[in-house]
This record gives C-alpha cells, sequence and structure tokens, in this order.
C-alpha cells in the first residue's frame, strides 16, 4: 500500500500523509477500502461518496479561518463534493481536479454552524451575571452593613444639603475629592469615610478623581476654616492665590454663594 | 453627493454618518479644547453658568462618551450588521427610527444641557431622557437581536457579535446610571459600572468590531483563527465590566470586589494575547498596500494594545494606591476613545468609494491629518498618564508623611510637577482640532468632488424571518 500510496502522493503532488488521510475520509464516506480509493486516484475510477447530509457548512467567505489561504474555495461549496445515490454520475474527467480540492477541504479548518440563539443567550447571560454581582448584590451588601451600623445617620441641615447641591452642579467633584483613602497612612493621619445614609449630593460629591486638594478635612485647618477667607477666594481667587488656577464662581448669587460656603465648612466634622 | 431624508436601505443611512461623524470629531475637539483652556487660564477667560470648567468638563463627558459612541455603534450597526449577516436588516425602517431615537436623544441630551445645566449629570447624560434612552436602547438591542438570530451565514462573524456586545452594555450602563444612590459606597458602585460597561467596553467593542472588519474586507486578509477571536470576544466580555473597581481600592467598597477587579484586571492579559496574535497573523495575509488605512489600524491597534497594558499593570496591588483617582484613569479611558477614532477614520476612508462612488486621494492633506492625529494621540495618553504618575505618587508621599489631603505649599509643589503635562494637554487639544478640520475637509472634498468609481453593489437576501 505505501508503494500505491507513494504513487498517488506524487500525481497529486502532495504530502504522503496528507493524502493518507484524505483516502481514508473517503474509504468511510464510500465504504470502500482505502487501497481502493488509493487505486481509483492512481489512475483507476472515481469513488463517489455516498448519501452526505446536505447542510454540510459552507466555507465563510470573510472571516474563515484557514490554514493556508486558498483562493478558490468560495467557488467550492462542499455541496459540489457530494452525490446521492440517485445522482451517481461518472465524474472521471474531472477526477484529479477533485482530489486535489478534497485535499484542499481538509486543510481547512471549517466554520461550524454556529447558533445565534446560543450567543445571544450568552451575552445575555454574562449582562446578568454582571448587573448581578458586579453591582445589584454587593451594593445591597453594602446597605445592609450600613442599615445594621449602629450609627448610620448624617444630620445635617437644610443650608448643608442646599450648599451639597450647588457643589454637585458646579461640577466641583471633578477636580476635588472627598475621599481620602482607607490605606495605612490615611487612616492613621486623615479622616476615614464611613459609609452612612445621606443625601445623593453628598454622595455623588465624594468625588472620583483627585486634581485638586482632597476636601475631606476642609474646616478643620486655617485658612479655608475662615467663611470671609472662603468667600473672598472662591469670588476672586486670584486676589488670594495667584500661581495655582482655581475657577472664580462670581456668577452664584449671594445665598447660593452662603449655602456653598456653609456647606464646605461643614466638611471636616460631618463625615469624622 | 445624494442623501435622502429617509433611507430605504442600510447602505443609505450610513452616507449620514460619514458626513455627521467628520462634524462630531470637530465639535469634540472643540469642547475638548474649551475645557482644558478653562483649566488652565481660568483666571483669564470669563466665567458664568455656561463658561466655566465644572459644565464644559460634563458637556466634555457627554459629547466623548455617549454622543460619540451612540452615533458609532448605530453607524456600524446600519453598515456592518448586514454585511455580517449576509442579510438585509429585518424591518428596516423600525430600525430607521429606532437608531434616530438612540443619536437623537443622545443629541437632545446636549441640547438639554446648555438649557438646564444644573440637571446636567458629571458623565454627561441629563435627568430628563435617561427613561427614555434606556427604553429605546431596549427596542435597538431587541432589533439587533432579531436580525442576528435570522443571520444566513453558517457561522457568527465576530464583528456582529462585539456590535451586540457593546449595545447591550450600553444599554447596561444606563440602567446602572439610574441606580439609587443610598450610601457612599454607592458613587464608587455606580460610577465604576458605568465607565467600565459605557466607556471600556462600549468603546472597545466598536473599536473591536471595526478590526475585525478591516483587517479581512479593509485590507483583504484572511483572518487567522476564529477560536482565538471567540477567546478575545468572551474574555473581553466577561473581565471588562469589572475592571474600573480597582481604581477605588481600600475605598468604602467591599473587599472582595476591589480584589476580584484586580485579577479580572490582570486577566485582560489573556483576551489581549488572543486578539493580538490574530491581528498579527492576519494582516500578513492582507493584499491590499494603502499604506495610509494600513497605517491608521496599526496604529490605533497598537494604541489598544497600550490602554490594555496600563489596566493591566494598574492592577498590580503595590502600584494601584499611587495610580487610583489619578488621571491614569483618563489615560485609559481616552485610549479607548481614540482607538475607536482612529479606526473609524479608516473605516470611513474606505467606505467613501464603496457608498459613495467616489475616489478618496490620498494626498499631503490625508498623510499630515494622519501624522498629526498619531501624535496627538500618543501624546495625550502618555501625558495623562504622567499625570496620574506624578499626582498619585505626590499624595501617596503626602499621606506618608502625615497630609494626606496636600494643601498649601504641598499642593504648590505637586502643582509646579504637574502643570507642564497638563499644558501639554491644552497644547495637544489645541492641535487636535487641525486634523479633524482636515479631516472633515478631507471628506467633503472626496464626496463632492472626488473621481467618480464604481460604489459597492450589496446583493443580500431579503426573505422573510424564519418561523
Amino acid at each position: 500500500m505505501s508503494e500505491l500510496l507513494s504513487k498517488v502522493a506524487e500525481i497529486l503532488n502532495a504530502p504522503e500523509s496528507l493524502v493518507q488521510r484524505s483516502a481514508e475520509a473517503r474509504a468511510e464516506a464510500s465504504g470502500k477500502s482505502v487501497d481502493e480509493v488509493l487505486q481509483s486516484w492512481a489512475g483507476g475510477e472515481s469513488v463517489a461518496a455516498v448519501e452526505k447530509t446536505a447542510e454540510e457548512p459552507a466555507p465563510v467567505q470573510e472571516e474563515t479561518p484557514v490554514e493556508e489561504p486558498v483562493p478558490v474555495q468560495e467557488e467550492t461549496p462542499v455541496e459540489e463534493l457530494t452525490t446521492t445515490d440517485e445522482s451517481s454520475i461518472d465524474i472521471q474527467k474531472d477526477d484529479d481536479e477533485e482530489i486535489v480540492q478534497l485535499l484542499i477541504e481538509e486543510e481547512l479548518v471549517e466554520a461550524k454552524k454556529e447558533s445565534s440563539f446560543a450567543l445571544l443567550m450568552g451575552v445575555i447571560g454574562v449582562v446578568v451575571f454582571t448587573y448581578l454581582f458586579a453591582f445589584s448584590i454587593p451594593k445591597q451588601q453594602s446597605e445592609n452593613l450600613v442599615l445594621e451600623s449602629l450609627n448610620n445617620s448624617v444630620r445635617v441641615s437644610e443650608e448643608i444639603l442646599e450648599g451639597a447641591t450647588i457643589y454637585n452642579q458646579l461640577n466641583c467633584q471633578s477636580c476635588h475629592t472627598q475621599n481620602v483613602r482607607v490605606l495605612i497612612p490615611d487612616s492613621q493621619n486623615g479622616k476615614v469615610l464611613k459609609n452612612r445614609f445621606a443625601n445623593k449630593n453628598l454622595i455623588l460629591n465624594t468625588g472620583l478623581l483627585r486634581l485638586a486638594p482632597d476636601l475631606s478635612t476642609l474646616a478643620s485647618r486655617e485658612p479655608t476654616n475662615d467663611g470671609v477667607w472662603l468667600k473672598k477666594y472662591l469670588t476672586d481667587p486670584t486676589s488670594v492665590k495667584e500661581e495655582i488656577p482655581h475657577p472664580s464662581i462670581n456668577f452664584l448669587n449671594e445665598q447660593d454663594l452662603d449655602y456653598l460656603i456653609t456647606y464646605l465648612l461643614s466638611l471636616g466634622s460631618t463625615n469624622e | 453627493m445624494k442623501i435622502k431624508i429617509f433611507p430605504k436601505n442600510e447602505q443609505e443611512f450610513s452616507k449620514f454618518f460619514i458626513v455627521l461623524i467628520p462634524f462630531l470629531l470637530l465639535l469634540f475637539g472643540g469642547i475638548s479644547l474649551a475645557k482644558e483652556s478653562y483649566f488652565l487660564f481660568v483666571n483669564i477667560l470669563p466665567q458664568n453658568n455656561i463658561f466655566n470648567y465644572g459644565f464644559l468638563d460634563k458637556l466634555n463627558n457627554h459629547i466623548t462618551y455617549s454622543l460619540l459612541l451612540s452615533f458609532l455603534i448605530v453607524f456600524l450597526t446600519s453598515y456592518l450588521l448586514p454585511k455580517t449577516l449576509g442579510r438585509r436588516l429585518v424591518i428596516f425602517p423600525i430600525f430607521f427610527l429606532t437608531s434616530l431615537g438612540v443619536i437623537g436623544l443622545e443629541s437632545l441630551d446636549l441640547l438639554l444641557g446648555f438649557l438646564f445645566p444644573n440637571n446636567f449629570y458629571s458623565f454627561g447624560n441629563t435627568t430628563y431622557t435617561m427613561i427614555f434612552k434606556v427604553l429605546i436602547l431596549f427596542a435597538f438591542v431587541g432589533l439587533l437581536s432579531i436580525n442576528i438570530l435570522a443571520k444566513k451565514e453558517a457561522s457568527m462573524f465576530i464583528s456582529a457579535q462585539y456590535l451586540f456586545g457593546a449595545a447591550i452594555f450600553y444599554a447596561l450602563s444606563l440602567i446602572v446610571y439610574r441606580g439609587n444612590f443610598a450610601v457612599f459606597s454607592d458613587n464608587f458602585f455606580i460610577n465604576s459600572i458605568y465607565v467600565s460597561t459605557h466607556i471600556y467596553v462600549g468603546y472597545s467593542f466598536v473599536f473591536l468590531a471595526l478590526l475585525h472588519f478591516m483587517t479581512t474586507k479593509g485590507i483583504n486578509g484572511t483572518l487567522y483563527s476564529k477560536t482565538l477571536g471567540s477567546i478575545s470576544f468572551w474574555g473581553y466580555l466577561f473581565l471588562l465590566p469589572w475592571t474600573n473597581f480597582k481604581f477605588y481600592f481600600g475605598s468604602v467598597l467591599p473587599n472582595w470586589i476591589e480584589n476580584i477587579s484586580l485579577y479580572l484586571s490582570l486577566s485582560l492579559a489573556l483576551p489581549l494575547l488572543a486578539v493580538t496574535v490574530n491581528f498579527f497573523r492576519t494582516v500578513t495575509t492582507r493584499s491590499e498596500e494603502n499604506k495610509i488605512i494600513y497605517g491608521l489600524i496599526s496604529f490605533s491597534f497598537g494604541i489598544f494594545v497600550v490602554t490594555n497594558l496600563f489596566q493591566i499593570v494598574s492592577s498590580l496591588s503595590n502600584i494601584i494606591p499611587i495610580l487610583s483617582l489619578t488621571n491614569f484613569e483618563i489615560a485609559i479611558r481616552y485610549g479607548y476613545v481614540f482607538s475607536s477614532i482612529l479606526i473609524s477614520i479608516a473605516f470611513i476612508y474606505y467606505l467613501i468609494p464603496k457608498i459613495f462612488g467616489r475616489e478618496v486621494k490620498f494626498t499631503r492633506l490625508e498623510s499630515l491629518t494622519v501624522l498629526i492625529i498619531k501624535i496627538v494621540v500618543a501624546g495625550t495618553l502618555f501625558s495623562n498618564a504622567l499625570i496620574g504618575i506624578i499626582s498619585g505618587y505626590s499624595w501617596n508621599a503626602g499621606a506618608n508623611a502625615g497630609n494626606p489631603t496636600i494643601y498649601g505649599e504641598g499642593f504648590g509643589l505637586l502643582w509646579s510637577l504637574i502643570s507642564t503635562p497638563l499644558s501639554v494637554n491644552l497644547f495637544l487639544s489645541l492641535l487636535l482640532l487641525l486634523p479633524f478640520f482636515l479631516f472633515f475637509i478631507s471628506v467633503m472634498k472626496a464626496i463632492v468632488s472626488g473621481e467618480i468609481t464604481e460604489a459597492e453593489t450589496v446583493e443580500l437576501s431579503e426573505e422573510e424571518l424564519p418561523v
């Protein structure tokens, strides 16, 4: 058989191992022996494949992964290689081409028929999983912890809440945080922010990015603990400090400015 | 140039976006410049309810993270989805109206932001339209699902998978954003998951959808491995939504979620490796040698890789305290956004002849546009990462020295260190306007006076849905 195999490999100009595997596959499909298949390829009759399902996956044009790019892939769908019992005809004259094509087909990593439904369910599953385990459950866990704690309420005046709203609307939290991290040096030297129920704006004002100083302890240090100084600084920053730019909020009306300063002066005590 | 108000099919609808996206990029560049100017020259510039850093920052966030993303998702869906599924979009008129709803509501938010600046959230989105956005996105995701179920191709194309992932996580991010702020940790929960699902997943999936399309169709490559493509898709889908929590390491978030975020961010190495191998093996088979388009694709991929590396590096537990709450996270966001913008520019250049039947001549104008964009993108990433590292290191050093908040002279010292890269940021945002303007000119020139060439004729199935 090895001689026959070598001969066929030589005729087809393909590696023996590839010819061997192709012959085995064809033999299984046709119900004949490997020798008979090789014999036919070496010059005998062609061996027609017996009935195969018509839903053989067609190669995908654009994204089909291939080991070796084969240009003829698009024009030769698998269906053309298969024949039914009724339509078994002699294709002797195209035999060599067919065999070469068969070998090429074997070298392709065929695109499996993929289920859209499975994909959609998979993605939706990941989305639900993410919502539950990265958001809903831990969020509830945190809220429960706060509910169970002894000190779970923040008492702040209406003026402070108004000030917190103005602080949020001005987007001060885009540069300032109120969230000194609870790392060892922070907890020793600064304030640890506790989980407690509070107004939405008080929560949002803790900030997510720190470009300017953290305001957690603003009211417990000089000169920021002075309302008059704060007012001057907020309405005309350059008169107080020139080298570091800070927006002037002189467009706020007097009352809103007072609310804001009341809120700022509450920092350093309400969250301690 | 002929654009119909009510397009009959997906290709006609795509024409809108080829004209609109250069406009949007100009808007993005303009607002970005205004924001950076109001940050550094705040003492000189006039201040009022609209022209102040706080409002411009919100506006910039809305345009960058919501408006542009919504346009890109709808654009890609209208052009790529039918091609990848091998059939015309099912109930196209409804799809068209839903798409208009998605981009219309995001545009309406921009207008409402000006009218009601106090109702504008930090990341953009006004309180008025949130519920409508969620509903319209549900409809959009539903239409995408119907189309995917009715696909004609045997195999599920990777671009379509990424598009579906981007749209569904976009919807999820808006649901999360409507969450109830009850305790302090909610600030980190809600904003973290919003940033990771909306920006990280949204933009990176748009980028990856385009990358797979452009490396195969754009430059005529053959996808190396579908398996690697699936690994990267499922990998990013599972991992990316968890990656923002790590920046609040040691905060009031539960410890387990912070630790999971660190480990899952480190695991990004796996899909990154898969997509990198796939990319390099795929582009070696390319037969199209358009230097500008190929250069944009490979540069955008480089930016995507660097962004992923930023994510991975910032997951190391002894580095994260330095990088938390700093501009380093902004560098990551911009990495995803810019990689998508870069590849979208390549995509638009690729589409003009296909859709408008006009040839794009790659002259010095286009070369200059691409060169400047590359410089700006690389510079912005580097500059923000540097600001992040310097400021994080300073905050930490201050904390160790007994002053965790750093006021007065301490902050003066820090400012002297970061003011230079912040000035570079301002210069880069000014520079960014130039290539966006040149790109706009280049696109308009091509579709108005480009040489006539053969437009793409798409033969897609229009069969009824399988019952």
